[in-house]
């Protein structure tokens, strides 16, 4: 053993704790935190469990949920913004004019490649495509990855309320021009 | 749970009948009688176990009076179960996990049998009939761990179940499985009934110390309020039953809780604890239990 002060050669060294003292010491800390473990396990175990039975339950989602997109085909103006906007170009879109009046061929969504980023939804200047709630999208093939968004699918029934509120005052303005005539 | 009734509960069954339906694999390589006969060992060895059990006042296989050793003898033939089926299953997983195991049990049978001497010591008794029965006093609870010799049963108490943790190779000591690097460990190539067996084996041998660490310790039978009932009644052997199985079942209880607390140690750790820790507490346990009965024997 080095003397305690040391010198150049051996430098000073705090005392090596004695390993009867270590022993007693570990026992102690091995108990200790053993005791401390087991009781935050049991504490858990009484606590109500946070899983959610999946097809049963279903989470409660936030307003802000990026779903499965829905359109409000009637506001659309085919402007094709929400297509150029799209990162991974999911979306198609084809219509005819007849002067103000739009004939729709094509809406779709393609959800193998979409990454629901709500990029699309951003730059439409009429608000019309948004992003539900619904996010369950389990195909069997690929090919049903490709949503049609001109069958309404995902609308809420509030909106398709709304929707048929201003489809019938429309057709009553129809109706009214028509008397007019 | 979402199948299977009320909390699942005919999962169990259905998990059995898919066991005993599942094809009987020999792996190519494996020794046939070794690998057949392991299985069998272990189980036969945990079921052993019970013979000596007094689950209440008439209800036991056989009252041995060297009960005790009996169980600790049949309960160490399980490790030769699991080195059967380690060095059988002709596979390298199996045999760490099989020499692991066998140097676990070699290292935690000490300590679990110096941890059984004090109350050996108090009662006088391998029987574990007699040893119940001397804990009847005080209206059904002069359990060991109540007696005079509390301050040697409490920490004597602990050691066993610690020990028969590491003897039942359960975690934090399942280092004969370590899924996390020996895939299964020693029953790595087992698959249908015969996996079953050792899953049965492990659970029954939990009971089987359970129930020893009850009847030396946690009064066997007696409960508090036991001589409330008429002498001889008919209640008797139920009601004790159930206390037994209940107290049992709650040390069963405790070894699954420490298995969701504590993570699997290394191997050298195992033999730290089991060597320098547990082995001289026994001992010392043990010297301080001779001592105590000693003196209080004096006239």
């Amino acid at each position: 053993m080095g003397s305690m002060e040391g010198d150049a050669l051996t430098p000073a060294r705090p005392p090596k704790p004695s390993s009867f003292r270590r022993w007693w010491v570990n026992l102690y800390e091995g108990v200790v935190s053993t005791a401390q473990g087991m009781s935050i396990t049991l504490r858990t175990f009484f606590k109500k469990p946070v899983t959610v039975q999946y097809p049963e339950q279903e989470l409660e989602l936030d307003g802000r949920y990026r779903g499965i997109h829905f359109l409000e085909q009637d506001l659309c103006i085919y402007c094709d913004v929400c297509a150029k906007a799209c990162p991974v170009d999911c979306i198609e879109m084809d219509a005819t004019r007849h002067g103000k009046e739009l004939e729709w061929h094509v809406f779709t969504l393609d959800y193998n490649r979409c990454m629901l980023c709500e990029l699309c939804v951003y730059p439409c200047p009429k608000d019309c495509i948004h992003q539900g709630e619904e996010y369950a999208l389990v195909t069997e093939n690929r090919e049903d990855m490709v949503l049609d968004l001109l069958t309404w699918k995902g609308l809420t029934d509030e909106q398709k309320q709304k929707i048929a509120e201003t489809e019938a005052a429309k057709a009553a303005r129809d109706a009214e021009k028509e008397k007019g005539e | 749970m979402r199948t299977g009734g009320w909390h699942g509960w005919s999962q169990t069954l259905a998990d059995a009948i898919k066991l005993l339906t599942k094809e009987d694999i020999l792996p190519s390589g494996a020794d046939p009688v070794l690998f057949r006969l392991a299985p069998a060992l272990v189980m036969g060895s945990a079921l052993a176990m019970f013979a000596v059990l007094p689950f209440a006042p008439g209800i036991q296989f056989a009252d041995l009076d060297l009960g005790i050793y009996f169980l600790l003898a049949i309960a160490s033939l399980t490790t030769i179960g699991v080195i059967m089926a380690g060095w059988g299953s002709n596979n390298k997983w199996s045999l760490y996990g099989a020499m692991r195991g066998a140097a676990q049990a070699a290292s935690y049978e000490i300590p679990l049998a110096l941890s059984l001497i004090p109350p050996i010591l108090h009662f006088g008794t391998f029987s574990l009939l007699n040893a119940t029965e001397q804990q009847s006093g005080w209206g059904g609870m002069g359990w060991y761990v109540f007696s005079d010799a509390f301050w040697v049963a409490i920490p004597s108490f602990f050691l066993f179940l610690t020990a028969s943790l590491a003897e039942n190779r359960r975690a934090p000591f399942d280092l004969p499985e370590s899924e996390s690097e020996l895939v299964a460990g020693f029953h790595t190539e087992y698959s249908g009934l015969r996996f079953a067996f050792f899953f049965l084996e492990e659970y029954a041998a939990m009971f089987a110390t359970s129930a020893v660490a009850t009847a030396y310790w946690l009064g066997g039978w007696n409960f508090p309020g036991m001589t409330l009932l008429a002498e001889g009644s008919a209640w008797l052997p139920w009601l004790g039953a159930l206390a037994f199985l209940l107290k049992a079942m709650f040390l069963v209880c405790v070894m699954i809780w420490v298995r969701w607390t504590l993570p699997r140690l290394r191997i050298d750790q195992v033999m730290t604890l089991g060597w320098k820790y547990l082995t001289p507490l026994a001992l010392g346990l043990m010297v301080a239990a001779a001592g105590w009965e000693a003196w209080r024997a004096m006239p």
